[in-house]
């Protein structure tokens, strides 16, 4: 079956890697739409593929039995899914899902595991990658006590609009209300201040980034650093 | 299930509900007023800054308007002193 080369992947971490190590994951990648809602990684199941992006925005989601819910973390063509199984898990307790659309290469876990075994930088870089994002639900979980809900909701557009190619991110306030676990007045509230500053236009179900840099000052040094930390360790990002 | 929507009363007009959202009756439209207006008041304490609004219209699909919450009213029971 013909594989992409890898001149042509746009994921961060296919294009980064040597070309053994590409040589050991290329043949095994199947390409794939992502449509939006699409369940990747269901909790408690186990993993079957991981999902290298090459656009659209996946969201990792923890939630309570009583459909409490709220989202540990997001990744995009920088990142992977299902990178538990890179760590000796067969399962986990979170839901991944595509929040925005896109397409990208989805691999067995079988095959990841063995491509990690047959190059090890392939491995490290994988691993890097789960490093960065474990900054980012550090970042997450200080943000989501420090931060007021419009200074939360800045840095959340900061790292969509990372993750998005253009200035324009569809997505519903009360979308918007699940990601960042707060009422859905309170998002609303949130983006018409934020737009009433000028960083932002919203309009129905669609927000246009207007200053990326006054919203990354806004967000007050929540933003940024898991971000340099993937350009320090890994490649280009954003 | 209705739709309801919850736009709010702000100085000089109305931040509006685009999605509205659904819930089994005005009873349970109101709950969700009240504890979405807790959390506006508690964000403007957490900030210092003034709440933007001052109550919740809830309306239903035709705009008309169902009920007004002011915010104050979403206090918890002996919250505040109140006369």
């Amino acid at each position: 079956m013909p594989h992409p080369t890898q001149s042509f992947v746009r994921n961060g971490l296919l294009s980064v890697i040597d070309a053994a190590a590409y040589a050991a994951i290329g043949p095994h990648l199947e390409p794939v739409d992502l449509p939006k809602g699409t369940v990747l990684i269901e909790a408690g199941k186990p993993f079957t593929h991981a999902h290298f992006f090459n656009s659209g925005i996946g969201s990792i989601v923890v939630s309570t039995e009583d459909s409490r819910r709220v989202e540990a973390g997001i990744f995009g063509r920088e990142g992977l899914s299902g990178f538990g199984c890179l760590l000796g898990a067969d399962q986990c307790p979170q839901t991944t899902l595509v929040q925005v659309e896109g397409e990208g290469y989805r691999v067995s876990i079988g095959a990841l595991r063995n491509a990690c075994q047959q190059s090890n930088s392939l491995h490290d870089t994988l691993l890097r990658y789960v490093h960065v994002f474990i900054s980012q639900t550090s970042y997450t979980a200080l943000s989501n006590v420090n931060q007021s809900v419009e200074g939360r909701l800045a840095r959340w557009l900061l790292m969509c609009h990372d993750r998005v190619t253009g200035d324009d991110i569809a997505l519903t306030h009360e979308f918007l209300s699940i990601m960042l676990a707060v009422q859905r007045p309170s998002v609303t509230t949130a983006l018409h201040m934020i737009e009433g500053y000028g960083f932002i236009k919203a309009r129905r179900g669609h927000i246009t980034i207007v200053d990326r840099d006054a919203l990354i000052d806004f967000a007050d040094g929540m933003y940024g650093t898991p971000e340099a930390e993937y350009r320090r360790l890994i490649g280009p990002f954003g | 299930m209705s739709r309801f929507y919850l736009h709010q009363q702000i100085a000089n007009g109305i931040i509006e509900d685009p999605d509205g959202t659904e819930a089994v009756d005005l009873t349970a439209a109101k709950h969700e007023a009240i504890l979405a207006a807790r959390q506006l008041l508690a964000n403007a304490i957490l900030t210092g800054m003034p709440p933007l609004g001052t109550a919740f219209q809830i309306t239903d699909e035709a705009g008309e308007v169902l009920l007004t919450l002011a915010f104050i009213d979403a206090l918890p029971p002996g919250f505040i002193a109140t006369d």
